[in-house]
């Protein structure tokens, strides 16, 4: 009789303290839940703030569903609270400018942006690769430039992704369907815009720059001072590569990678390229120091960064390896002359030993960390731009030459 | 015997001797020379981004070695359509005298990538390059200095164990490290 007792009152202590832990589990979801809503329900810090939308830059050379993409980015900012232009009256300003090319906007279409719609800024979105083919694969970047009489690169990101980045044990994190990937990246860059807008810091890991990346060999003039503030214009690359619009592509990952850094002010490239068009500047083999001068006077730059394009190399499928390779110049404004040069080549298996850990499956992620390699040595002190260089191993400045 | 003994000294004799990969004016005083232009090399490669590869290589440890200034490549293309040279790759010594009054250098570089790519032998297979400059005084147009290099092939250890020889860009930068090595010994 006692055991029985005994035992029955074990088990109501253990059905109490169960119940008390499932009551503190639910209470606790409930609040991680609050909170997750709160954080995703919060709003941009002005009230007023609108965005228009512009339709998706397909780079990627393939087609794509650009439409679903640009649909899925409206969706979630409107999920987020943000004031989103509607398509109707952008279509309407699109026709009464005359506005075609998507990829950027030039002073005179966010002064009219600003007087005819009202809208505080333009999301521009490029979809720079669409893979379909298992394991997929997609990059885009989106910037989100001001309106008005001086359009200004207010925020810039992007995500590459492939369905097979993070496999797992398994095979079981294998990402199969592309719509899924899509949401994905779009989620990646949704979030980045959110954090911005909501001024919270932005999240990026600066560990997660590897020193594989860095230039192959670089020059790096005195001219240049390491804390000075810079304003750049990105003139058109040259693509010598096979990839359709190698260029364009490799021209939004250095104004990306530039606009992380403090020190540089990006000129928007629509800008950049009315004052091309305007000065029937065509720049079939890079820029001239005459046309060079002439984009300095009228974009008021210090520096004009020109590159070519070797190889920009994605694959379909799950064999094959990612390939970039390009060549980078700055040219100065006051000396008229080229104070950085550097040469930067990467493979996606660079490095890689075992399990293809460390393995970069898309172009867009190796060339993202490339430029933001050249970005942060071109204005690193002079000793630590060597430094910098040298640790890398094979990365070595040249000394045999100098005199 | 005295044939004999002659015959071995010459052997001995030219088997030390190295081939002479370089030329250099030796009235050039190379020191005068502060901003060179480089053309765009020709190409007999199968490849023909190669030779923009190797002079974008070329002209980047070119201007690392801080001893020489290289005119932006935009630069010279411009004056190149406006000294009318007709074949940039080639130019002959009254364009280059053109050219580099036109663009302020005090020399021009050409080059030539004889070889670019991968070489097979048997089942075995490498990577190699191959490429010979020049340079041109800016005010006769005379070479004062031409040198050539050869890296990467298939050796013995890629016979032996295969392998497929060294990445291209690596070769690449070898070449090029060795042409200006030449340059400035």
């Amino acid at each position: 009789m006692d055991n029985r007792s005994s035992v029955s009152s074990i088990n109501g202590k253990i059905g109490r303290v169960s119940a008390a832990i499932f009551s503190v589990c639910i209470l606790l979801s409930a609040v991680f839940w609050a909170a997750e809503g709160a954080g995703s329900n919060a709003g941009p810090p002005e009230q007023g703030f609108s965005i228009a939308v512009l339709p998706v830059e397909n780079l990627s050379g393939t087609k794509a569903p650009v439409k679903d993409i640009r649909a899925l980015l409206i969706r979630r900012l409107k999920a987020q609270g943000f004031q989103i232009l509607d398509d109707e009256s952008l279509e309407k300003f699109m026709l009464r400018n005359r506005l075609r090319y998507t990829g950027g906007i030039n002073k005179a279409v966010a002064q009219a942006f600003k007087t005819e719609t009202g809208v505080g800024s333009v999301l521009i979105t490029s979809l720079e690769l669409y893979s379909e083919v298992n394991p997929p694969k997609i990059a885009l970047t989106c910037r989100l430039v001001s309106t008005g009489e001086n359009p200004v690169i207010l925020w810039m990101d992007g995500a590459g992704l492939a369905g097979d980045d993070s496999p797992g044990i398994l095979g079981l994190g294998l990402i199969e369907d592309p719509m899924a990937l899509l949401e994905k990246a779009v989620g990646r860059v949704e979030g980045s815009l959110g954090r911005y807008l909501n001024r919270k810091p932005a999240g990026e890991n600066v560990q997660s720059v590897k020193r594989k990346f860095k230039p192959e060999t670089f020059y790096r003039s005195d001219v240049l001072v390491s804390n000075a503030r810079y304003s750049v214009a990105v003139a058109p690359f040259l693509n010598f590569s096979g990839r359709r619009n190698a260029a364009e592509i490799l021209e939004l990952q250095f104004i990306r990678s530039l606009k992380k850094s403090d020190q540089f002010d990006v000129i928007e490239p629509g800008v950049v390229r009315q004052q091309l068009l305007a000065l029937r500047i065509i720049i079939p083999e890079g820029i001239s120091l005459s046309d060079a001068g002439a984009l300095f006077t009228l974009l008021n730059a210090d520096l004009i960064l020109t590159a070519n394009v070797v190889q920009y190399e994605d694959y379909t499928g799950s064999f094959g390896k990612a390939k970039v390779d390009f060549f980078t110049q700055l040219i100065d404004r006051k000396s008229r002359s080229v104070v950085w040069s550097s040469v930067s080549h990467n493979e996606g298996d660079d490095g890689v030993f075992f399990f293809d850990r460390g393995r970069v499956n898309t172009a867009y992620a190796m060339a993202s960390q490339m430029t933001r390699w050249v970005g942060k040595m071109m204005l690193a002190q002079g000793k630590r731009a060597e430094e910098a260089g040298e640790q890398g191993g094979e990365n070595k400045m040249i000394e045999k030459g100098k005199q | 015997m005295r044939m004999a003994l002659f015959c071995l000294a010459f052997v001995f004799f030219t088997a030390c001797a190295g081939t002479r990969e370089v030329y250099r004016d030796p009235n050039m005083d190379f020191g005068a020379i502060r901003s060179v232009a480089v053309m765009p090399f020709l190409s007999l490669a199968r490849d023909n981004i190669a030779a923009e590869r190797v002079r974008d290589v070329f002209i980047n440890d070119l201007l690392a070695t801080g001893a020489v200034y290289v005119v932006p490549v935009g630069e010279v293309a411009r004056g190149a359509a406006r000294a009318e040279v007709v074949t940039p790759a080639t130019p002959s010594p009254e364009e280059v005298i053109k050219l580099a009054s036109i663009i302020k250098v005090q020399a021009v570089i050409t080059g030539v990538l004889k070889e670019y790519g991968e070489v097979r032998s048997g089942t075995t297979s490498a990577n190699i390059i191959s490429v010979s400059l020049q340079m041109m005084e800016a005010q006769t147009g005379k070479i004062v200095w031409s040198a050539s290099t050869t890296k990467g092939g298939i050796n013995i250890w890629d016979r032996l164990f295969g392998g497929g020889g060294q990445p291209m860009d690596k070769i690449t930068q070898d070449a090029v490290r060795d042409l200006i090595n030449k340059l400035f010994k």
